[in-house]
């Protein structure tokens, strides 16, 4: 019994599904509020997903009690939320600073946050690939990328 | 029957259509020789992109990549060891060592040839099979075609392996994505929470590039795989027509391999992989020489390329004629015909007979083309590009995911939805939980939905229409067998073991 509570709760599978457990309630009041017939289907799923969750939250934590190794998430956390964390900002900035400068940042930004250190070979590939986005989308196919909402205000 | 394929060809033999292939070969050999990329993925990146093509030229980028990532895959396996794609692990039993002795050339030609052999038995499996079998599910009404999707389902959740639970869970994840908008029927916005974007339910390319792309990209930034530099000499290579005669001699593997690769492919929820596993295994049984397997025997190699080459157009067989797909690519492909308002089913074969005859050629033309682009000189040169550094690749690929979400609708709501998606994608992966269930639950769900409802109608509210004839019954039956099947299979083969080793 050396083994506290908290790190068998806090086991990956176990924190899935009581979350997976409290979505899928949430989800089910504005279920109440629809007709029977457009219910049936959205709220079979839900319960479903709740009750599954329910199944994987016992099995996981039978396994937690019996000594099994809980599922590893990642072997590098950091680098995996500095990856999220990445991408959600460069998708921030293009909605609100612009597509093409967020772009020619992102791309050398991500590479050499992550490993790629030639800067030669950052720029080239920003300006190959910067160029052929606006050769092939912006100038070939008219296709507008956001301006950024923070100059349109 | 067949007079339909016929007509297709000329569609399909127009210079834009050849292009896409040749282009969809290419990027698939590029995808699949990058370890961490793979088919499903790359389709499910590519499948925005073809928004503003005709559907046929859609479609040929999508039918080459599929073949050109199967081979691809093969690259790695064979040079560094590490398979392209789950499909390619078998390849490396034998690949390695070949490149090991100075025959990684020999060995990748062996692969190309293989894979070109696998994947027009295939394309012919899927020009045979398919037109037949969606003649009888055209006389499906909506109680069959509820039974249908209900059948796709526990096939895709029970038949995968893993576990049932969080099968099951993905399942009703996707499902319940797909009713979110407007109730086809009532109108009743369900879920939207206001939102406008929302009303048209969730797109299936939002969830295939969230599900499908995003998790390989934080894989590939999150591990900085290190490769031994791919050189000339580790390659050896000779002139591909002066290798062939060489490889006449395993026109046997070739034949069965392709059997098994086919069978496989048609099965929902096994897969590449399982199809290579399983020719390898019995290509080596029939082997007279099964020592020198796992040394560099090129027979190998050709079995396991064979076979993961096989089921590719063959797990297009049930995608289209009953919208079950046999594997996860055939599922992100279900949703390229969606989005170019192809509903995968019987009516499909009846309303668009020229794009779904002229993908099938397709398939064929990709598979030929394959011995062509991936022979020699091509070999050499995608080879090299094992060199090309993880986290530029990461970082371009997740530009273009940005692209190709954003310009369905020209909105940011939707990239944002795509992160979301790879988010919650991201934890299934890492849990297992499988992601083949969730699309086609989004796929199959509303479409279930309509036809549950509009059955229901008919019966005026009573539920044992659903089991009112024998095609119901029949597929509750194999509903009932596909999800109960695979533990009474456990339960019998283990009592089995235990009473042999009571018996020693």
């Amino acid at each position: 019994m050396s083994k506290s509570h908290s790190p068998r709760l806090l086991r990956p599978e176990t924190l899935t599904a009581l979350g997976t457990i409290v979505v899928a309630a949430a989800f089910l009041f504005p279920t109440a509020s629809l007709k029977p017939i457009s219910a049936l289907l959205p709220g079979a799923m839900l319960i479903g997903m709740a009750l599954l969750s329910v199944l994987l939250l016992i099995s996981d934590q039978r396994k937690a009690g019996s000594g099994e190794e809980a599922q590893s998430m990642t072997s590098a956390p950091k680098r995996v939320f500095g990856a999220f964390l990445l991408i959600v900002s460069y998708a921030l900035s293009t909605d609100f600073i612009g597509f093409y400068v967020s772009t020619a940042v992102a791309i050398p930004l991500v590479a050499y946050v992550f490993g790629y250190r030639s800067l030669p070979g950052l720029a080239l590939a920003t300006v190959i690939v910067v160029g052929a986005i606006y050769l092939i989308f912006d100038f070939g196919m008219a296709q507008t990328f956001p301006s950024g909402r923070l100059w349109q205000s | 029957m067949y007079a339909d394929l016929l007509d297709a060809l000329p569609h399909v033999l127009g210079i834009y259509n050849f292009v896409a292939l040749v282009i969809g070969v290419i990027a698939g050999i590029v995808v699949g020789a990058m370890p961490g990329l793979s088919a499903t993925m790359a389709i499910s990146v590519l499948v925005p992109f073809t928004f503003g093509l005709e559907p046929l030229v859609a479609l040929g980028l999508m039918a080459g990549i599929y073949n050109g990532a199967m081979y691809g895959g093969a690259i790695p396996a064979v040079l560094l060891r590490i398979p392209g794609t789950p499909a390619a692990v078998a390849t490396t039993f034998d690949g390695y060592p070949m490149a090991q002795k100075g025959e990684g050339g020999f060995a990748l030609q062996v692969a190309v040839v293989s894979s070109a052999i696998g994947g027009i038995a295939s394309a012919f499996a899927l020009m045979l099979l398919a037109p037949p079998l969606s003649k009888v599910t055209l006389l499906f009404g909506p109680s069959e075609v509820f039974w249908v999707a209900v059948f796709g389902l526990a096939s895709i959740i029970f038949l995968l392996g893993g576990n049932p639970i969080k099968g099951l869970i993905s399942a009703c994840f996707g499902v319940f994505v797909s009713v979110v908008g407007a109730d086809p029927i009532s109108g009743a916005d369900r879920y939207t929470f206001d939102q406008l974007e929302l009303l048209d339910g969730v797109s299936i390319v939002i969830l295939l590039v969230g599900l499908y792309a995003l998790p390989p990209v934080i894989d590939l930034l999150e591990v900085p795989l290190k490769t031994d530099q791919v050189t000339d000499n580790k390659l050896g290579t000779e002139p591909i027509w002066r290798t062939l005669p060489r490889m006449f001699r395993f026109w046997k593997t070739w034949i069965r391999s392709s059997l098994f690769g086919i069978w496989i492919g048609i099965l929902p929820g096994a897969g590449g992989s399982m199809a290579a596993f399983m020719s390898y295994n019995e290509a080596r049984r029939a082997s007279q020489t099964p020592d020198t397997w796992g040394n560099g025997e090129p027979e190998g190699v050709a079995a396991s390329e064979t076979a993961n080459n096989a089921d590719t157009a063959s797990a297009l067989i049930p995608a289209l004629t009953l919208g079950i797909p046999g594997t996860a690519v055939a599922a992100v492909m279900l949703g390229g015909l969606l989005i170019h308002g192809l509903q995968p089913g019987p009516m499909l074969f009846r309303e668009s007979p020229t794009i779904v005859f002229g993908f099938m050629w397709q398939f064929l033309f990709g598979a030929i083309l394959l011995i062509l682009l991936g022979g020699s000189l091509a070999t050499n040169s995608f080879a090299k590009l094992l060199n090309l550094p993880r986290p530029l690749l990461g970082s371009v690929i997740i530009v273009l995911m940005l692209i190709g979400v954003y310009s369905i609708n020209g909105r940011m709501f939707d990239v944002y939805l795509m992160l979301g998606f790879g988010a919650i994608g991201y934890v299934m992966d890492k849990l297992k939980f499988p992601l083949p269930p969730v699309v086609l639950g989004l796929i199959l769900g509303s479409y279930a939905e309509e036809n549950l409802r509009l059955a229901l109608r008919i019966g005026r509210g009573d539920w044992t229409i659903l089991f009112a004839n024998t095609t119901s019954l029949v597929l509750v039956a194999l509903t009932v067998a596909v999800i109960f099947g695979p533990s009474v299979k456990r339960r019998f083969f283990a009592k089995r073991d235990d009473e042999e080793t009571a018996k020693k």
